[in-house]
């Protein structure tokens, strides 16, 4: 399942834009960019750590995947949603990455822990009706499962600047 | 093929089978992809308006550019990683449309309906591919400025992929402050140096030093504009904007003594010397 938005809402929960999976690869509307937390400066090409906070923003709409404690309209966990304007919307927009090793790498799966109420990002399968049907409800769950875990498929990715690329050289040495 | 620009951008959009079909030489098709690729400032896409072929979407993606970046420009290495539309075995339905049919019920009368159909297509299947691409930060390069890579975006099985749009997004910098082609930037010096004049050398973005001497009084608010050491003009690298010094000068935080009082007063007319020798030495 791939994490997509489209700018609607669902009738029932806060009302903010829904969040939800779709299976298609060709959706334009499923890429996220990954960003500093909120208020901090992330330069261009830095690896993202493991433990490190970050915000993921919607690309078509500029909002920042969210979560709050409303209780999500299909399966009763926490409510994720799509918050902010062109990018910036407030400290609930933060996920930690959680995975293991020292960075996060393009072909591991990882975890997102939301950094204000612990909830890890999931989908478990239950489908909207009307207007989005067939789409999967996004939510954030507070056990951990086979559920949580999500891989980087198709994107754009910035090469690990210079700096970094001389500091992983003389690590190894 | 990709050195050459032209044959590059013909590779990116049709893939090999595309160099064969008669690459330099424009025949229609092809000629009307390429009429919006001259120059990537056009605002609207022309490849939108010829004929109906399905398009997958655009990927508009923020490049953050430092002013650095801006002053000397920058190669930008980035990886694209995309579902690519590949044959399969077998047949699948495409461009499936309305059609109205009209069938004869009888002597003069007609019925018209509403029929779905389709033609019979090659199968495709969506393959993760990936390859990498150059970003070009050129010198001078303005906010919201677009650098396009036609094709890149997303796929489109009945038609062509969309493009992938690197948006320019200049980053704020802790000391320069940009207004078009110029630089603004604030620099403090004390009191001393405010009555008798000073000498410095401000690090500029790619590190080499603007020299600023000043033997006058220097008033708070005063700027000092030096041409030539701002931006380098985007249509034009060799001309460049000017660099804007404003004097912010630093007071005395608290008051002074009335032993301070007499040794201010009397110390002016040794600056006063001073002054004569630096003229002198210049």
């Amino acid at each position: 399942r791939r994490a997509g938005s489209h700018g609607g809402s669902p009738s029932a929960g806060s009302g903010q834009q829904s969040v939800t999976g779709v299976s298609a690869a060709d959706d334009g509307n499923s890429y996220w960019q990954v960003r500093g937390r909120t208020a901090a400066v992330c330069q261009r090409g830095t690896p993202v750590r493991c433990g490190q906070a970050i915000r993921l923003t919607h690309l078509g709409t500029g909002r920042n995947l969210h979560s709050h404690r409303f209780t999500s309209p299909l399966s009763g966990n926490q409510e994720v949603s799509a918050f902010g304007e062109a990018g910036e919307g407030d400290y609930l927009d933060d996920w930690t990455v959680v995975c293991s090793g020292m960075y996060w790498v393009r072909d591991d799966e990882v975890r997102f822990q939301h950094t204000s109420t612990d909830v890890f990002l999931s989908v478990t399968g239950e489908q909207y009706g009307r207007p989005i049907n067939g789409q999967k409800e996004v939510h954030g769950m507070a056990t951990s499962s086979q559920n949580n875990y999500w891989k980087v498929m198709e994107g754009i990715f910035m090469q690990p600047s210079e700096a970094f690329k001389a500091e992983r050289y003389h690590a190894e040495l | 093929v990709l050195s050459d620009e032209e044959k590059r951008k013909q590779y990116d959009a049709y893939g090999e089978e595309g160099l064969k079909d008669g690459h330099q030489s424009s025949h229609g098709d092809i000629f009307s992809h390429f009429f919006g690729d001259f120059g990537f400032m056009f605002g609207g896409n022309p490849r939108q308006q010829d004929r109906n072929i399905p398009r997958g979407s655009d990927i508009i993606v923020d490049l953050e550019v430092t002013l650095e970046e801006v002053y000397s420009g920058n190669f930008v290495e980035v990886v694209r990683n995309k579902p690519v539309a590949r044959q399969a075995p077998g047949k699948r339905k495409c461009n499936c449309r309305q059609e109205m049919r009209t069938t004869q019920l009888g002597p003069g009368r007609f019925q018209m309906t509403q029929e779905v159909v389709c033609d019979e297509c090659p199968n495709v299947k969506l393959v993760n591919e990936e390859r990498t691409l150059e970003v070009e930060i050129e010198p001078g390069v303005r906010d919201g400025m677009e650098y396009p890579f036609i094709g890149e975006g997303e796929p489109h099985v009945d038609g062509e992929p969309g493009d992938l749009r690197f948006r320019i997004k200049v980053l704020k910098h802790p000391v320069f402050e940009r207004r078009g082609d110029d630089l603004y930037t604030n620099v403090t010096i004390s009191l001393v140096e405010a009555l008798t004049g000073f000498e410095m050398d401000i690090s500029h973005l790619d590190g080499h030093k603007v020299h600023v001497a000043r033997d006058k009084i220097t008033k708070p608010g005063a700027k000092l504009w030096k041409k030539g050491e701002g931006l380098p003009n985007f249509d034009n690298n060799n001309i460049k904007g000017s660099l804007i010094i404003t004097f912010d000068v630093e007071f005395p935080k608290e008051q002074l003594t009335p032993e301070q009082r007499e040794g201010e007063c009397s110390e002016l007319p040794r600056a006063g010397k001073n002054l004569a020798q630096l003229i002198q030495g210049l």
